[in-house]
């Protein structure tokens, strides 16, 4: 049996495949998969570490007492407001420090423009200026409830239940009431920069795929090393694939995929660890450098063709139906739905950074992340997401992730990828 | 990865700022200006303690950065850059970084432009101040404010 | 693994052209503020010098300090009047000049 580069095309891989000549770890059904045309995958195992630990630099907050994408845990919303007898009479100076406390999941500067709070510095625009809120003839009842739990006035709000969900007591929101009574002028920026009305939107406009601009281009040479590199089955990517470049030309811009040997969504990331582990034998588990190499690189192949994925299958029509209701679903302690800010908050600071809207937020990933010095997936970028809003997340590999995935991709159709991108 | 990361400098600048809600002007704090006497003392010494006469360099450095780990900078004279004139130096700092020192450019008669670019970390808010020799022995200055942008959720 | 310059200039030009050169170092340029996770820091280990000459004249050159970001980009110029070979040295806080060469026809 010849090993190498004689194989030039799928069907000779097929043919070997076959033959049974994969003897790897998933046994026969590599070959079964084969025999229907189908690329093998592992079909047993998880694509990431058992039990998910998440990652060391990451903050280690527990969050389980609150939604996740996958389990429903928030405390039920109150219906009523509480009643508040009496004017409220707080500590003022302590609510304008706490309204700017970024330690307490964000800050209410994320949002809101408050006067001289936090030095008026970079706050963001996704929700109404207070700085003259002392004037606008609100009650201190409602002011303190607009605090402790919004969703009594309004149930579709976005601002998160800073009381009802633990993140201040009755006692700061007191004082953080009393600091908004005092409100009373627009507030003065130092620079136009800091008027989030003012602030230009950010352009990205690097050379992703120059590496002198771009160090995540690194990845496109380190998976181009690991496609030749043997197994200890003798076999590498190459074996069958000795020519990625004709092989590959649009394979990831169709992707993920509703996969119906798994009965769930499969994103590049997922594919490779079972492809690999089924073939070759690699075990590149999901968030592993090499698997985020061999990510970048299949998605670099397929470089300016347009995002196109199946919308069409009963599997993956169910899945973007239930991608698009997760991804409404209100997460975590802050309790925030992928919709609140990538939707009706879009195109606007939280802070100093600008929120995305959808369209626009696929195609460049895998991205090389200037802040971190890394190469982050697109399942790294959704587990992010739910830690920073203090929710758990879910091991890269969840079905959830996939159906968001899925779903993402058809918001972005018709963009062209341009892999690896270059982000904050 | 950076250790000395914009959550940990907001969180001291919040800490300093909240004695007074007044002035709760961001990072100015009793660190922030020996750094600024610090960055002085620094083109004092390129300087000779001649005064840098302001203009003739121009910095490119984004007006907000997106984050504090790498910000592209650029610094140029419009300088004839002959045999016998020619920009020399160019001393770069930090105003408002642990060390202010960031980077010394040299060039030569055979540079052809007296222009170099670069990415730079900054720990905060902060002026970057340029300072150009000339062959001539002469001394231009020129600064920029760059405002490095506080992250949303705050992690 | 080990990571190579990058380079990036013209392979060739004209006689008294300004070319632009821009350059890439991988390097972590560990500034010294950073502490590990048991609270100690982490030494510094930067490049500290970057230098390019042209057929062994001096062109350019940089002293480069902590504040400069991982991964020291360097973008700048030169004039050429004949051809002849670029080489570019980096050197480390602990002495390790690596370097780099590329040639250019000029004409």
């Amino acid at each position: 049996m010849t090993r190498g580069g004689i194989l030039a095309s799928s069907a000779a891989a097929v043919a070997l495949m076959v033959a049974g000549a994969f003897v790897v770890a998933s046994g026969s059904d590599a070959n079964a998969q084969a025999k229907k045309k189908l690329a093998p995958i592992d079909i047993k195992g998880d694509a990431s570490t058992r039990p998910w630990k998440r990652y060391d630099r990451w903050p280690k907050r527990d969050e389980s007492k609150f939604n996740t994408l996958a389990n429903l845990a928030s405390p039920a919303v109150p219906t009523q407001p509480r009643k508040i007898t009496g004017p409220i009479t707080g500590d003022a100076a302590n609510g304008a420090k706490l309204v700017a406390d970024r330690t307490r999941g964000g800050s209410c500067l994320a949002c809101h423009v408050m006067g001289p709070a936090g030095g008026a510095n970079l706050p963001g625009n996704v929700a109404p200026d207070l700085s003259e809120i002392g004037n606008a003839g609100r009650e201190d009842e409602w002011l303190f409830n607009y605090v402790y739990d919004g969703r009594v006035y309004n149930k579709d709000t976005v601002m998160p239940p800073w009381g009802s969900h633990g993140l201040f007591n009755d006692a700061e929101i007191n004082d953080m009431v009393a600091f908004l009574k005092t409100l009373k002028k627009p507030a003065v920026f130092k620079t136009e920069l800091d008027d989030p009305n003012k602030r230009p939107a950010p352009v990205e406009n690097r050379e992703n795929l120059d590496p002198i601009d771009n160090p995540g281009m690194w990845a496109v040479e380190k998976a181009q090393a690991l496609w030749k590199q043997r197994m200890a089955t003798g076999f590498s990517c190459n074996t069958c694939h000795s020519n990625p470049k004709a092989t590959f030309k649009t394979w990831a811009a169709g992707m993920p995929k509703w996969e119906p040997r798994l009965d769930k969504v499969l994103g590049v990331e997922e594919f490779i660890t079972r492809h690999a582990k089924a073939t070759t034998g690699a075990n590149w588990l999901m968030e592993t450098d090499e698997n985020r190499a061999m990510s970048v690189y299949l998605h670099y192949l397929a470089n300016g063709v347009a995002i196109e994925v199946d919308t069409k299958s009963a599997g993956a029509k169910a899945a973007i139906e239930r991608g698009k209701e997760l991804s409404h679903r209100k997460l975590g302690q802050l309790n925030f739905a992928c919709s609140d800010c990538h939707g009706i908050s879009a195109n606007r600071w939280i802070r100093g950074q600008w929120l995305g809207e959808p369209k626009g937020q696929y195609d460049h990933f895998p991205t090389w992340r200037t802040s971190l010095l890394a190469i982050w997936d697109i399942r790294e970028r959704f587990q992010w997401c739910q830690v920073n809003i203090r929710a758990n997340e879910l091991p890269p590999d969840a079905k959830e992730y996939g159906d968001i995935e899925l779903y993402l991709a058809t918001l972005n159709a018709g963009l062209k990828l341009s892999v690896p991108g270059i982000r904050h | 990865m950076r250790q000395l990361s914009r959550r940990a400098t907001l969180a001291i600048g919040a800490t300093l700022g909240a004695g007074s809600a007044a002035l709760t002007i961001f990072g100015w704090s009793d660190s922030a200006s020996a750094a600024a006497k610090e960055a002085a003392a620094e083109i004092a010494k390129f300087t000779g303690g001649k005064t840098a006469e302001k203009g003739k360099i121009t910095i490119e450095l984004p007006e907000i950065a997106e984050n504090g780990n790498t910000v592209p900078l650029s610094v140029s004279v419009d300088a004839p850059m002959t045999a016998d004139n020619y920009v020399s130096e160019i001393l770069v700092v930090a105003e408002g970084n642990p060390n202010p020192g960031v980077a010394t450019f040299h060039f030569s008669a055979v540079s052809g432009k007296a222009e170099a670019a670069t990415r730079i970390r900054l720990a905060t808010t902060q002026n970057i101040i340029a300072v150009a020799k000339t062959s001539k022995g002469e001394f231009f200055t020129a600064q920029k404010l760059v405002k490095v942008t506080i992250g949303g959720c705050g992690g | 693994m080990a990571e190579k310059p990058r380079l990036k200039l013209p392979k060739q030009a004209k006689k008294g052209e300004v070319i632009e050169i821009k350059t890439l170092m991988p390097h972590i340029m560990e500034s010294g503020q950073r502490k590990d996770k048991d609270g100690k820091p982490i030494p510094r280990k930067i490049i500290n010098k970057f230098a390019c000459e042209f057929n062994g004249k001096p062109v350019f050159s940089a002293n480069l300090e902590p504040a400069i970001a991982a991964n020291p980009y360097m973008q700048f110029y030169a004039k050429v009047d004949a051809s002849g070979t670029f080489k570019f040295t980096w050197t480390d806080d602990d002495g390790t000049v690596t370097t780099a060469e590329e040639k250019i026809t000029v004409g």
